[in-house]
């Protein structure tokens, strides 16, 4: 018998216990959720209870990820588990833990036991996500993360803006993934198979035919919509405006790290042979040309349109659309050193927009708004928030000694290095153009803050407890944010090392 | 030992913050002081080599990326250490009356001084890059929240300029990371450099850095940005973060790309001559005091610059000079209009000051602005002609051409300076009448009156600002009279740079 | 003789048609329909191609009608979402047409 040409058989004799034990975070986020729904359901509307036990169970979790073995693979990469993936894994989860807080201070939330279960969810889904290198087992990840964040999106019933922009990120979002799933059967029409190594291999034997190509194109398309690269940014701006303030931080920081860690084992594991070249003087078609576009285009719409915005959370998202754009540039770069720079980056990213989000959050339920004016005189209303504020901003914007400068520097300096003859310097080129342009939209925010006179009344406090709580989570992002500043070392090591 | 200067005055910054304010001015003053301290000491150490770029501390910080937080001293950078000390101290004793924010104030004034010292003393480019990022947004909140006239588009402009500088430098110094290997100023200026890399990187890097030191067709920001800023925020403007531009370019690109900078120094010698006549005749035409100080600082920078591209080492010897010169002259001339003028007339039209008569009304700072006036103007015994005399002796060498039209450019300096001088102090309310047409919206008649009568009412000038100004006069005419002082501390530095061999 | 392009180019077609009325249709329901055509555009092609693919033992490659499967229960999935942000929508607007939805605006 010949060498089948199609994925390895399931490998029937795994079993259902061993199963469970490899796939023991998620199972555990699972029973978590139902936990936290049950009590939801039964107890009283307290938001603190099914805070605490989603977070047990989030680190409960982390600790389980952590014992994973090193390497195993099962059902031909639907399950893949190697250092990159558990460390993604945990990234995830830590995002989602930080996440947890800011529901739980949230006022306005009704049903906090059945929030909490859609996070935990959507976080399943970024653990399959990241935990596969298959394409059927991607799209059901994609799917179960998207689903969820549609409701989470749509969470706040009373708040038609809510609504809204839960609708507009329904309908982008399954659009997107309608694309992703054709591009995928065409992907699997061609090379007879869904995993992506396989295929890597399958192509690196022969020519590309066009209607991979046209595959490759679908594929990317959905994932430029998740990570809201330019053009497909469109429900951006909406969501991270309308939706509740946890739901858009979540999708900020959550669903964009799984989307790149995918995204980058799919175009340089799964599609690797078609990778083309980016470089100014010898451009060959393939993805690396079509996301070094993407990500040109994200940098100056995302950077320029952000200029023009007087709503923070607005600004926050069209931002978000040019980092993006320079996260893309590690994958452009390829390789390694870039794949490493992307990740590094988006996780840093990550962090910082959920604390931004955070000090939003409380501005938010003090002041009634998140406009600029808002913001105005927050230095003297209260110094921590203001100081916090000014460190997620000023991370942003990518000064050193903060987080975000690091990451632009792994992530232009390998994009420097990659492709011959300093190829790709005019994307570095439009990186720091655009993250030039950024600083007086990144100044104005804390313009506002420390500039501005206190002009908007402030309506009320909010309870002692839920206050602490947002605080320390601030606190602590502000903190990790400065010191991987100072200590970049103790992430893009680790990174380094997993990317294989 | 030299490092203390930084660390004292971080923690300054920190314990300014930490403690109620009124203990501020006097915590950022004693950090400034220690610093100026710690510097003098090293300064009269006959055991520090200066004249090599000698380690002082280098501690590994991200060995992945071969970073290293490593100081090192030499001459070039003692020499503007000083400045930075000499500038501070009095910066702090010029704002002695600031109570609005004190803290704030206090705080982002002694970021800006420790990042300078940072810049002066980084041995890595990295670190360097770090610190010089560092001066700018504290440089904006200075500005934005304490300054005056027009402050916030003032600020904005300024911290913009310097961000699309650094954004340049930040490109030059990742391909010299990516070409060289290394982070280390020592190493990479050992490396050879691809001539392809040095033709594009040197001018990406020297016009980033020049930005802040007012290159000429990239100055705007320094008049508005002066202009909009409280008074001890111009003078460390002028007395440090100008010089924090022309520093940087001398250490960083035109150390690491020699070659590049052959190709490019003629093109930069050009706008560093059209800078100094342009400015000066601007400045000419100014009517807002502060805005001939600030012109006259874009023409005082230009010296520098021309002085860098000359290549020898009188030129840059002189450059080095005149960075410290401009820095004492510069923070003397702001605190004169800011503090000394306009805090107690609250206007800086130069028709309006001259119906005023303040040469009655505040003889101190009549004395204290002609001394800086002269010392500007370049007049022997006073830093500013030791300085651009040895700048005029390196461009004779490199561009004989050019000596004439910077002579042009100085003999307008002296106009504009005289000009101010005259409107200022020593008009003595003569041509009132002519003053109405001049200044609309101010009635000469109201002017002189409310001069007349308010005279005694113009605060009498404090002992800070006395001691402060002080400070910098002594300086100025130390310097002046002995150059070999510094000269001998910069000349061997110089003398090292990879350019010149 | 049917061959595999002419299935995929129904399904090409189904799928412009889903897209399409993505696009131009104003109301959120029909929408949620043309979304539903995109998906089954794409299970006709992967169930196509899973018929083509012949394994060397001559069995067709199931891996693709097993991922229909999936992409049914999604579809599913996916249109109940839908639904309930509609009604919850509708709720608090009395509408489904995306143009009366301008509550957030550049």
């Amino acid at each position: 018998m010949s060498v089948r040409p199609g994925p390895q058989p399931l490998n029937l004799f795994v079993s259902y216990l061993d199963l469970l034990k490899l796939a023991s975070p998620e199972a555990i986020i699972v029973l978590i959720a139902l936990a936290v729904l049950t009590i939801g359901l039964t107890g009283d509307r307290s938001r603190t209870f099914p805070g605490i036990v989603a977070v047990v169970g989030i680190v409960i979790a982390i600790w389980t990820t952590m014992r994973l073995p090193q390497h195993a693979n099962l059902f031909g990469g639907m399950l893949v588990i190697s250092p990159l993936n558990s460390l993604f894994k945990i990234v995830c989860l830590a995002l989602a833990l930080a996440t947890v807080p800011l529901a739980v201070s949230e006022k306005s939330m009704r049903n906090p036991g059945e929030y909490l279960a859609m996070l935990l969810l959507g976080t399943v889904g970024l653990l399959l996500l990241v935990g596969s290198e298959e394409l059927l087992m991607i799209f059901i990840g994609l799917e179960v993360l998207g689903l969820s964040l549609y409701v989470m999106a749509a969470f706040d019933k009373t708040d038609a803006r809510s609504a809204e922009a839960g609708l507009k990120y329904f309908l982008f979002g399954s659009t997107a993934s309608a694309f992703t799933l054709f591009g995928i059967s065409l992907v699997y029409g061609i090379s007879g198979t869904t995993a992506l190594n396989v295929i890597g291999l399958k192509l690196a034997m022969g020519s590309i035919p066009p209607l991979f190509a046209v595959g490759i194109v679908m594929t990317l398309i959905g994932f430029a919509f998740k990570i809201a690269a330019a053009p497909f940014h469109l429900w951006a701006p909406d969501v991270y405006q309308g939706a509740p303030i946890p739901s858009a931080a979540f999708i900020a920081s959550g669903s964009k790290v799984a989307a790149f860690v995918v995204l980058g084992k799919i175009v340089l594991v799964g599609f690797a042979p078609a990778h083309g070249n980016a470089a100014w003087h010898s451009m060959l078609p393939g993805w690396s040309p079509i996301l070094a576009a993407l990500a040109a285009l994200s940098i100056l719409l995302g950077n320029f349109v952000a200029l023009a915005q007087t709503n923070v959370r607005r600004l926050l998202a069209y931002s978000a659309v040019a980092h993006a754009g320079y996260t893309l540039l590690g994958l452009v770069a390829g390789g390694r050193e870039g794949f490493s720079a992307t990740l590094f980056y988006t996780t840093i990213y990550a962090l910082t927009l959920i604390g931004a989000f955070a000090v939003v959050g409380i501005v938010k339920r003090e002041t009634g708004g998140d406009d600029f004016q808002n913001f105005a005189g927050l230095a003297s209303r209260s110094p921590f928030s203001a100081a916090c504020m000014s460190v997620f901003m000023l991370s942003l914007a990518g000064l050193p000694p903060l987080a975000g400068f690091f990451g632009k520097f792994y992530l232009f300096s390998a994009a420097f290095r990659a492709g011959g003859n300093h190829g790709l310097l005019w994307l570095v080129v439009v990186a720091l153009f655009g993250s030039f342009v950024s600083l007086y939209y990144y100044l104005n925010v804390l313009k506002a803050i420390f500039v501005d006179k206190n002009a908007s009344e402030t309506r009320h406090s909010s309870p002692g407890t839920h206050r602490f709580v947002a605080n320390a989570t601030i606190a602590v992002l502000a903190a990790s944010v400065v010191l991987l500043g100072v200590l970049p070392d103790a992430l893009a090591e680790a990174i380094a090392k997993s990317v294989p | 030992m030299i490092a203390w200067t930084i660390y004292l005055t971080f923690a300054g910054a920190v314990i300014v913050l930490l403690l109620p304010r009124a203990f501020a001015r006097w915590i950022a003053l004693l950090a400034a002081t220690a610093g100026f301290v710690v510097t003098l000491v090293t300064f009269f150490r006959p055991d520090v080599d200066l004249g090599h770029f000698t380690t002082v501390v280098r501690v590994p910080w991200i060995p992945a990326l071969g970073m290293n937080y490593h100081l090192a001293l030499d001459g070039i950078s003692l020499t503007l250490i000083l400045v930075t000390g000499l500038a501070a101290i009095s910066a702090i004793l010029f704002s002695w009356d600031v109570s609005e924010r004190a803290k704030e104030f206090f705080f982002w004034l002694l970021l800006v001084v420790g990042g300078s010292y940072g810049v002066f003393l980084s041995a890595d480019l990295f670190l360097l890059f770090l610190f010089y990022e560092l001066v700018i947004v504290p440089k904006y909140f200075l500005i934005a929240i304490f300054g005056s006239t027009n402050k916030e588009y003032g600020a904005m402009k300024l911290t913009l300029y310097s961000f699309f500088g650094g954004a340049l430098v930040f490109l030059g110094v990742i391909a010299a990371y990516v070409a060289g290997g290394s982070f280390d100023i020592n190493q990479l200026s050992q490396f050879q450099f691809p001539s392809q890399l040095q033709w594009w990187a040197f001018p990406v890097l020297f016009l980033g850095f020049a930005v802040l030191a007012g290159i000429w067709p990239l100055h705007t920001w320094a008049p508005t940005g002066h202009v909009a800023a409280p008074t001890a925020g111009s003078m460390l403007l002028a007395g440090i973060v100008m010089k924090l531009g022309a520093y940087a370019a001398l250490r960083v690109a035109m150390n690491l790309f020699p070659e590049g900078f052959r190709m490019w120094r003629t093109t930069f010698a050009v706008l560093a001559v059209i800078g100094i006549v342009y400015a000066a005749a601007v400045a000419l035409r100014q009517r807002d005091l502060k805005f001939v100080i600030g012109y006259s600082s874009v023409s005082h920078m230009g010296f520098v610059l021309l002085g860098l591209t000359t290549a020898n080492v009188f030129g840059v010897s002189g450059a080095v000079l005149q960075m410290f010169s401009h820095g004492v002259i510069g923070a003397l001339l702001f605190a004169v209009a800011g503090t000394m003028i306009y805090r107690r007339t609250h206007t800086r039209d130069l028709d309006a000051l001259a119906a005023m008569n303040l040469r009655r009304a505040l003889p101190f700072a009549a004395f204290t602005f002609v001394v800086a006036s002269a010392a500007s103007m370049g007049i022997p015994g006073f830093s500013g002609f030791a300085a651009e005399i040895t700048i005029l002796i390196g461009v004779w060498k490199a561009y004989p051409a050019a000596v004439w039209v910077v002579g042009a450019g100085m003999v307008l300096v002296a106009a504009f300076t005289l000009r101010a001088l005259k409107r200022s102090f020593f008009d003595d309310g003569l041509g009132s009448a002519a003053l109405s047409a001049a200044a609309p919206g101010l009635s000469a008649g109201k002017i002189s009156e409310s001069s007349r009568d308010g005279r005694a009412a113009l605060a009498p000038i404090t002992v800070p600002e006395k001691v402060g100004a002080a400070l910098l006069m002594f300086a100025t005419v130390a310097v002046g009279f002995y150059p070999k002082i510094l000269l001998d501390r910069i000349q061997p530095a110089v003398e090292a740079m990879r350019f010149l061999r | 003789m049917i061959t595999l392009e002419h299935y995929l180019m129904v399904s090409g077609m189904l799928f412009a048609i889903g897209f399409a009325g993505v696009m131009v249709r104003r109301n959120i329901i029909i929408i949620l329909m043309a979304l539903e055509l995109m998906l089954n555009a794409a299970n006709l092609s992967l169930v196509a191609f899973s018929r083509f693919h012949v394994n060397a033992s001559g069995t067709p490659n199931y891996n693709a009608q097993i991922f229909v499967f999936f992409i049914i229960t999604v579809a599913a999935a996916e249109v109940a979402v839908g639904l309930a942000i509609v009604v919850a929508l509708f709720r608090l607007r009395q509408t489904t047409n995306v143009e009366d939805i301008t509550a957030l605006k550049f």
